[in-house]
Parts: C-alpha cells; structure tokens; sequence
C-alpha cells in the first residue's frame, strides 16, 4: 500500500489499477453518474499526484484517499442540490446491471436480487458503510475515519444492515418451505 | 420477533466482515446451537455477502488513459481560483475522433485538408479552461466553450489548426513550417508569435490581438487581401455568418467595416484587457451588455437572459479576478442600474 510515490508512474499508475474502482463505486453511489464519478476519482488520483511529495505525512493511504473522494462528491452534491433530485429514481434501475454470478450462488437470482434491492433502500449513511465493507473489503475502523463517525456506528450500521437483508421476504419463505418439508418428512 | 434476534445479526455481521473477536465469535456458535433454524439464514446471507457481484461494475473502458490526459493538462493549468467553480475537461482521444470529427471537421472547414485524416480535437465546457501543448511545441489556452482541432499529421509541413471560440497561443519559432490558425472568418499565418483569437459563432465579431511577433491575417471574404499585425494591433472582422449566413451576397458584406486597432491596457495590469482571461481574470472592455452577458454565461457556466433590448447596448468596463457571480452581477447592476435575478443557473436582467 505504501508505495514511495515520488515522482514513480509506474507506482502511481499501479495504484489507480488497484484503487480507481472502488473510489468509482463509492462516488457513484453518492451522486449517481458514472461520468461525474469517473471525474472524481481522476481528481483524487489528480491530488494525490501533487500531494505525492508529503505523502509520508499521510498514515493510511486508502483512507486519505476515500476522504477525498467523500469529500468531492460532497461537494458535488452540495452545489447541485436543487437540480440533481429528479434523475435519480432513473439512474437507480438503469445504471446497475447485476452482474451476479448464479453459478457461484446456491440461493436463487430472484433472492439475490431482493437482497440487493434491500441494500439500494438502506438509508444513505448505512449503504456506504455498507458498501464499504462488504465490496471494498474496509475494516470497520477505516470505514469509521473515511465517514468521519464512530467505529461503534460503524459496527451497529452494518448490524441493521445485515437484519434487514435476512428480513427478505423470499429468504423467509424459503426457509418456511424447508421447515414445512422436515416436518412432512418426520 | 426472538429478542435475540439483534444480537444475531449484530454477530453475523461481525464475522463475515472478519471483525469479531474470539469471544463474540463463540457467542454466535452458541447461539447457532441453540437455534439451529438461524443456521440456515446464516448460510444464505453469507453466501450472497461472499459471492453476490459489486452492484456497480466500476470505471469505464479508457479511465486511466482519460485520467492521465486530465493529469497532464491540470499539472500546466495557472493554480486554480478558489470559490468552487468547477473545472471540468473534457478531452475527446485520437481514437474516438476519427470518425465523428472527420465529418464536423469537413462541414465546419472545408479549406482544411482531407477530411479522412484523423484530428485531434480539444474542447472545454462553459466554466473552464485548458492549456494544451501542441506537439511542436506551442502553447495553447483554449478558453471556455472552446474547440481546438488538429490534425494527426500536425508536425507535418504545415501546422494547422482550427479554432471554435477563444484562445491564447504561443507559438513555437520555427520558420520553415507556417503555424496557420483557421476560424470561420480569418485565417492567421504565423512563424512564431503570441497572440490572442476570439472566434465564437455566436458573437458579433472575430477577433486577433498580437502580443510579439508578427502575423498575416487573410479574411475569407476577401481571400486576396493579407493583413499584416503587428505587437498590440487588434483586428475586429465581422462574423459574416451570424445574421442570415450563406444568403447574404458579398457585396452586402462588404460595406461591414473591418476595423483595425490597437489592444487596450489598463493601469492595473501589464498584460492587455484581451489576455487577462488567460491569467484567469474575466475583464470587459466598453463592451455591450450583450457582449458580457455571452462572456460571463461561458465564464460561470450559467444563462444569461436580457430582457428588455435597449439594455442591451449599455457598455461595460471591468475586472474581476477572484469574484463570483453574485459579486460580478452587483456591481454591473450598480455601474447600470438594472435589477437583475440569480435562479439556479439562469441570470435574468430586466430594467
């Protein structure tokens, strides 16, 4: 993670391959198009480049680097407040294609897809705690720093998050069905 | 609801995010024990927590290389003015110009070689700027809602290139090969010289101010006339295409004067009132309201609307640096004495 980043491309360009999209997602996820996203990461990677002679100064690289994406997209939403209400019901359906796996899941598409739903209807701080954890793979105490709150609603988020997925209706009658089956059996 | 049902979740999260201590993690086996029919919910969430796909694929074909073009251009931009003014690039690559600029390119300049070479095209939205560096070496700061087209083959025998609004160019000596600016009303043949085109379709006029050097301007209504500039001569040719374009016959043209004059410069600045956007200054120049508000609506990226029309002709002088819309608006409004509105992106100025 603490590559020397004085003056290396290489090192540079590196960092992008391994961080740009899960910046990406999280932006994305904040103001809801891809180009606006996209040109949030460039500025961060654009600020990491000129940041790069002080970044001994910087403790945890990834987290410096998701605040500033948090930041921006803040920013964005801040001064495109009054117009950007109305797209985005639109951009909600549009713009995530599932690109689930079935073959790696044992529960049905259909499940999968309610659970993901269920994740899109989180209220806005816990489908970012949420998202960061689960997709980009952040320990609860980064996630904590990138959202400037405590590591202790980080980790009481995530708990509700995870209720309200094993809330979903489909799992319900799943499991119902497979209790209804063992009893027949017996 | 099981009462411990919280608890439950509170644990499963816990594990699959890999935070839970030993402990907590033995409470959730215990629990699991206990109530084997958790068990199964356990599974299934774990199971689309471990393989379900990110919901957002991530970053589009090309990001990187977009990136790096943005890096390159910000790192030669003047520092950035504060007060949020969004600055976004947006360059089209080699790749995805060929075949959509081959055809703007042949309807917008048809003095311009083949269509069927590849063009490099530079644009910028309203509210923002861009500094380029050609591959000879030149400098070029297009300013907003700005189009600069070269060809590929640009370090060929001539340097050309196509201007669509605003730029400041300073051109790299080389006398062998003519750096030829082309806009829709003049082209400008030049060796290696500093100067300032505005060439926007929708103003009046297009102009050319020469900073050193020298340069030979031909008007395309006049094919046979050359103009020679000289440092600080400011040449004003009328858009021929702006009112009733094509129909218009050349002879009614003609009686549209072009005038020659001399850049302007005041007290405060050494650089002339025509460049100071260069150094990220919005300056006007006894310009009519009309003028300013085509300026200040590609400067902030907002719509300026004129009511009334005999508002339109008031003239303005200026310079604002660091000011924002709202600064810039009251003080036009105290110097002309018109009521004005800011909605959302839209400035209205009424008597």
């Amino acid at each position: 993670m603490r590559i020397a980043l004085y003056e290396d491309m290489k090192a540079y360009k590196q960092l992008y391959e391994l961080l740009a999209n899960g910046l990406y997602r999280f932006s994305y996820s904040m103001v809801r198009s891809a180009e606006v996203a996209e040109e949030i990461v460039s500025d961060v990677f654009i600020k990491l480049w000129q940041m790069r002679a002080r970044l001994s100064e910087v403790d945890n690289l990834k987290v410096y680097l998701y605040t500033i994406a948090r930041n921006c997209s803040l920013n964005y939403l801040e001064r495109n407040a009054d117009s950007r209400v109305i797209g985005l019901e639109n951009l909600d359906n549009a713009a995530f294609v599932e690109g689930a796996n079935p073959a790696d899941l044992c529960i049905s598409a259909d499940l999968a897809n309610q659970m993901r739903r269920i994740v899109q209807q989180l209220p806005p701080q816990c489908r970012l705690i949420f998202q960061l954890v689960r997709e980009e793979g952040l320990r609860y105490k980064e996630v904590a720093a990138i959202l400037d709150v405590s590591p202790f609603t980080v980790r009481n988020q995530l708990a509700i998050a995870m209720q309200k997925i094993g809330e979903a209706p489909l799992l319900k009658d799943v499991l119902l069905k497979d209790a209804r089956q063992k009893l027949a059996e017996k | 609801m099981h009462p411990r049902e919280d608890q439950f979740w509170l644990l499963v999260s816990l594990r699959l995010s890999g935070e839970a201590t030993a402990e907590e993690a033995a409470t959730l086996d215990r629990l699991l024990h206990e109530r084997p029919e958790m068990a199964a919910r356990l599974e299934a969430t774990s199971d689309w927590w471990t393989h379900a796909a990110p919901r957002n694929p991530g970053l589009k074909k090309g990001a990187l290389q977009r990136h790096l073009q943005r890096l390159n251009e910000r790192e030669n931009l003047p520092p950035r003015r504060r007060g949020g003014r969004r600055l976004f690039l947006f360059v089209v690559g080699i790749a995805a110009s060929l075949a959509g600029f081959a055809f703007f390119f042949y309807h917008w300049t048809p003095k311009l070689s083949a269509p069927a070479v590849a063009h490099n095209s530079i644009s910028t939205k309203c509210g923002s700027k861009s500094k380029i560096q050609l591959p000879d070496g030149s400098q070029v700061w297009l300013n907003s809602d700005s189009r600069l087209i070269y060809s590929e083959t640009f370090t060929g025998n001539a340097r050309e290139v196509q201007l669509c609004g605003e730029a400041y160019f300073d051109v790299a000596k080389d006398p062998v090969h003519p750096f030829v600016i082309h806009t829709n009303t003049i082209d400008v043949r030049v060796l290696g010289t500093t100067l300032n085109v505005r060439s926007y379709s929708n103003e009046k006029n297009t102009e050319a101010v020469l900073i050193h050097g020298s340069v030979e301007v031909t008007l395309h209504s006049d094919p046979e006339k050359k103009i020679i500039l000289k440092p600080n001569d400011k040449l004003v040719v009328p858009n021929a295409n702006l009112a009733g374009a094509k129909t218009a016959k050349p002879d009614a043209d003609s009686g549209r004067t072009l005038n020659l004059g001399k850049a302007h410069f005041m007290s405060r600045d050494s650089s002339a009132v025509e460049v100071l956007w260069v150094k990220n200054k919005l300056a006007f120049d006894q310009e009519t309201l009309e003028t300013v508000a085509l300026k200040m609506g590609r400067w902030f990226d907002v719509q300026v609307v004129i009511t009334d029309d005999s508002l339109k002709h008031m003239e303005f002088s200026g310079v604002f640096e660091e000011e924002a819309l709202p600064q810039v608006m009251e003080a036009l409004r105290l110097t002309g004495n018109f009521h004005y509105s800011i909605h959302r992106r839209v400035v209205t100025i009424r008597p």
